[in-house]
């Protein structure tokens, strides 16, 4: 079986050495590089072509978020696993925008980190339980006390169904192969989603998804 | 050296002495234009008796000078005519009666001139009647004859005397008044040196006291100058110390921030990757020593947060990974997370990279603004708004809490907040009523390269 080959990116040695051994453990990981800072990474991603860049989100001389952009510009099939302290949404949706697959907090890494590699490298999005509740705690107070409606209910079944599937990480052409529909009508039905629950983006969308506790 | 209070004496002395001049002046002018008028008063007095007096002499003589010509005429012709008439004699008695009433009451000082001259006509004219007299004695046959005559002969040199010393009594007068004009003369011109020695006096004493006040007004003017000098200097010291106060507290909390963030919560990280590890290779180990480990483990991860959370407060991270926008949001949602207030932030057209200046003055602002409502005000809504719209970076935190007086409630946080505004060449503004909220705007010009 092909092992899973990963870039650990931490600025702090003990933090790498950490991440490395938990990695090592699996046997269907394999480490093949480590980076101290953003740039670093960047260029030993594009040198090492791994399948997931762990990274983490504060670091010198290129910070994460940024690293994170420009190595899924050159290498789209790469995912990235970010690393943070933080679990407030400012983090999350930015490290979403730029394309991480996965947000993982830094205190539950080694018990999340191989499951979050896992669903990465499969193309699907992982977040560390906090961070969810975190995000749902956010909105469910928002609603309770704007007394806003939750926008959810205004979604038909198909809407429903269609926002886990590209929260989960589907395009739109694996989206309509799934439920026998047309590119066009998945399209279609992603854009309306989008106006009904008022975002802006699929980043935003992905957010919106862990929230509601649609996906983990 | 003088002591400030020795200057402050000096002045109040030098001020007073100033005044006191300034009275005296006046009362000076007062006095001698008082005292010209009463002189001028009395010389046009002196003047008007002595035309008067003049005026008397010359209507005496004259009615003297008509009187007598006309008793000589009606004697003549009471003389001449052949059948005497009574008018005539009453006539003559009425004129001579004038004629003594008015060398008895001849006005003016009795010169022994004049009383001679006086003597003299009343002699004259008392001859020429005796000698009518003795003419209307005569029978008329002789005085036809002869009265002409003796008249030509007798009467018209007296006649003549009576006209010479008239003449002298006149310029007797003449005299008198150019004397008396002459004494005027002197007086005017005396009252005339008199005044024009106070007038100078005053014009004198005026500029010597006008040139005292310029120079004190000019020592006023440079002492205040100085003070004032002096007083610009110490408030730009101030602000000088409170910037670099501001600037020290903010580079302090960034080290300390960074110093927790990146030794002590790195360690503690690692050492959490470490139980974490420790806990899955003890899957078989005793359940108490498992537990033991996992204490181990929540220990670590509760120090782990309040680090964090303690290097947040000193400067959140996000202000330097993600930038103004994104920390305004967090600090927006940490408020609403801990308390009652919930916040909604927005921002328009903010750039990117700012200067971390801005973002530290904006996000202070926004903190200290946000705290205010959350904590003192009680404010159920706040709404934080950054706009950049050309060269300038508007910020506004509002909220609908108890709100303040701005003009009596000026905390260390609304002081700092204006200290740091200002530095920037910024102004704060407060607007706040009590149970009206509160908003704060800021407005923070952008350096054209900013």
């Amino acid at each position: 079986m092909r092992k899973i080959r990963v870039l650990v990116a931490d600025d702090h040695n003990l933090i790498r050495a950490g991440l490395r051994l938990v990695i090592s453990q699996e046997s269907d990981f394999v480490v093949v590089g480590e980076a101290e800072n953003g740039r670093q990474a960047m260029e030993k991603a594009r040198e090492l072509k791994p399948d997931v860049v762990v990274m983490d989100i504060g670091m010198p001389d290129l910070n994460g978020i940024e690293a994170c952009r420009q190595i899924l510009e050159s290498l789209p099939d790469t995912q990235v696993v970010m690393l943070s302290m933080h679990s407030d949404e400012g983090y999350v949706l930015r490290a979403l925008k730029a394309g991480a697959r996965a947000y993982l907090l830094k205190d539950s890494a080694e018990a999340d980190l191989a499951r979050a590699i896992r669903a990465a490298a499969s193309g699907k999005s992982f977040f560390s339980p906090a961070v969810a509740k975190l995000l749902l705690d956010d909105y469910m107070r928002k609603l309770e006390r704007t007394g806003a409606e939750d926008s959810y209910e205004l979604l038909t079944p198909r809407e429903r169904e269609i926002l886990q599937l590209v929260a989960e990480g589907k395009s739109s052409k694996d989206v309509a192969n799934l439920l026998k529909l047309s590119v066009y009508t998945v399209e279609t039905h992603r854009a309306n989603i989008l106006q009904k629950l008022n975002l802006k983006s699929v980043a935003e969308l992905i957010l919106y998804a862990v929230r509601k506790g649609i996906i983990s | 050296m003088s002591s400030p209070s020795q200057h402050a004496d000096l002045s109040r002395t030098l001020r007073w002495v100033l005044v006191g001049a300034f009275l005296g002046l006046v009362g000076l002018m007062l006095v001698a234009g008082i005292a010209a008028l009463s002189d001028l008063n009395h010389l046009h007095d002196t003047e008007l008796t002595a035309r008067h007096s003049f005026l008397q002499r010359t209507q005496a003589i004259s009615v003297l000078c008509l009187s007598i010509e006309s008793y000589n005429q009606t004697a003549e012709r009471y003389a001449a005519s052949p059948e005497p008439t009574h008018p005539d004699l009453d006539r003559m008695e009425h004129l001579r009666s004038e004629i003594t009433t008015v060398l008895a009451s001849y006005p003016g000082g009795r010169e022994s001139d004049d009383v001679d001259a006086l003597h003299a006509i009343d002699d004259l004219f008392a001859q020429q009647r005796s000698l009518f007299e003795q003419m209307f004695t005569w029978p008329p046959e002789q005085r036809r004859l002869r009265a002409v005559a003796t008249i030509h002969r007798d009467i018209e040199p007296l006649q003549i005397s009576i006209l010479e010393w008239s003449d002298r009594l006149r310029s007797s007068g003449d005299r008198e008044l150019h004397t008396a004009d002459q004494a005027m003369l002197a007086q005017f011109s005396s009252v005339q040196t008199s005044l024009t020695r106070s007038l100078v006096l005053a014009l004198g004493s005026g500029l010597v006291l006008v040139l005292a006040s310029m120079l004190y007004i000019l020592q006023l003017e440079r002492q205040t100058q100085g003070r004032y000098l002096e007083l610009a200097h110490s408030r730009g010291e101030l602000e000088r110390l409170s910037a670099r106060l501001v600037d020290a507290q903010e580079s302090e909390r960034r080290n300390i921030s960074r110093e927790l963030h990146d030794e002590v919560g790195q360690t503690l990280g690692a050492l959490l990757v470490d139980f974490g590890r420790l806990s899955a290779s003890l899957s078989n180990a005793p359940p108490d020593v498992r537990g033991q480990v996992e204490r181990m483990k929540a220990v670590a991860e509760g120090s782990v947060r309040s680090v964090r959370n303690l290097a947040l407060l000193l400067r959140p991270s996000m202000l330097d990974d993600l930038g103004l926008v994104a920390a305004l949001e967090w600090q927006g949602r940490e408020t609403s997370r801990n308390s009652g207030t919930e916040v909604d932030v927005r921002a328009e057209g903010v750039p990117e990279t700012l200067p971390d200046a801005y973002n530290v003055t904006v996000y202070r602002l926004v903190q200290e603004a946000l705290n205010n409502a959350a904590r003192h005000s009680g404010a159920r809504n706040a709404s934080v708004k950054v706009t950049c719209d050309g060269g300038r970076l508007v910020v506004e935190v509002r909220d609908d809490g108890r709100g303040f007086d701005p003009k009596h409630t000026r905390g260390l946080g609304i002081l700092g907040m204006e200290e740091r505004v200002r530095r920037l060449g910024g102004r704060l503004t407060i607007d706040s009523q009590p149970g009206r909220g509160s908003a704060v705007r800021a407005e923070l010009p952008l350096e054209p390269n900013a």
